[in-house]
């Protein structure tokens, strides 16, 4: 896989320097990486859900669309998630448990975009002994566009 | 029949794909979305308890529901020249290898603002049990054309 090569693949490796709950502040901007979006990965995501809509792989039938050209599948932030979040993030620590997200979809990301994440933790809460944490996200293009904003509830391991 | 948002009523259906979840459909999930979380990958991790939760082995990723409810969506949309504009869910159940899941949605309500159209879609996800292991609410634009 071309794309988890250069990606720690090990979510225990870099445990030990993430945040568990008690750190996490609400409200503080997390650190993110920009990604550049290509065709291979999206074909890739595509084919891990059975999405086969030609406006996803055919660009000839893409460019008569409404969309005028090749797009990824709204539901690509679930990569963009984690493509723009470094290795020390508490998102990655290993036993996080996702509870639920929502998501708002402005412009379809495309292949060839340059996308970055402005993120922060939200709140953090505990319910029934769990401890809760939500993350605020935006992912932004190349042009300073908003593709798609959301958010996600999750319980902490620790 | 193209839908459209005048054809469209409250309590109209769509059925999304059947999904057959392996191993291998989990694994494929880590590469394409690069969650390499042990929940889905350590049997031996998942045995354990954790945050008050103890699952007895590998689970589905949450986001896997989220991806197919989306792509029955848009696949729903697109012809109607419709945009899936937004997605809200809930995870109920874990799902696990050798599970088969569907997702489905009912028209709840459809409302127009100043310069769109709108329908809301109660989206549910059943396993093989016809139990429910997600639900949420999509909301689809029909952009006045």
């Amino acid at each position: 896989m071309g794309q988890a090569d250069a990606f720690e693949t090990d979510f225990w490796k870099h445990a030990n320097l993430r945040k568990v709950w008690d750190d996490i502040v609400a409200g503080e901007p997390r650190q993110t990486i920009p990604y550049t979006l290509t065709r291979e990965a999206i074909a890739l995501y595509c084919r891990a859900v059975g999405e086969d809509h030609p406006v996803y792989f055919d660009e000839a039938y893409a460019k008569t669309t409404r969309f005028g050209g090749l797009i990824a599948p709204p539901s690509i932030h679930i990569l963009l998630m984690f493509a723009c979040t470094p290795a020390d993030d508490w998102m990655r620590s290993p036993g996080t448990v996702n509870a639920g997200q929502s998501w708002s979809y402005n412009i379809p990301a495309r292949p060839g975009d340059v996308i970055t994440l402005q993120a922060r933790a939200l709140d953090k809460f505990i319910k029934r002994e769990r401890l809760f944490v939500v993350h605020d996200n935006v992912f932004f293009n190349q042009h300073g566009e908003v593709i798609c904003c959301g958010r996600g509830w999750t319980i902490r391991p620790q | 029949m193209t839908t459209t948002f005048e054809s469209l009523a409250a309590g109209d259906t769509i059925d999304g794909p059947k999904f057959a979840v392996s191993r291998e459909s989990i694994r494929l999930f880590c590469d394409a979305s690069l969650d390499y979380n042990p929940l889905h990958l350590d049997d031996d991790y998942m045995k354990g308890n954790f945050g008050k939760t103890n699952f007895g082995g590998i689970i589905m990723h949450g986001m896997n529901n989220f991806g197919l409810i989306s792509r029955m969506i848009t696949d729903w949309a697109y012809p109607a020249g419709a945009i899936h504009r937004r997605l809200e869910t809930r995870w109920l159940k874990p799902v696990r290898p050798g599970d088969t899941i569907q997702p489905s949605g009912i028209v709840k309500s459809k409302q127009a603002t100043v310069s769109s159209r709108w329908v809301l879609i109660d989206v549910v996800v059943r396993n093989q049990n016809d139990e429910k292991v997600a639900t949420g609410e999509a909301m689809v634009e029909f952009p006045q054309t």
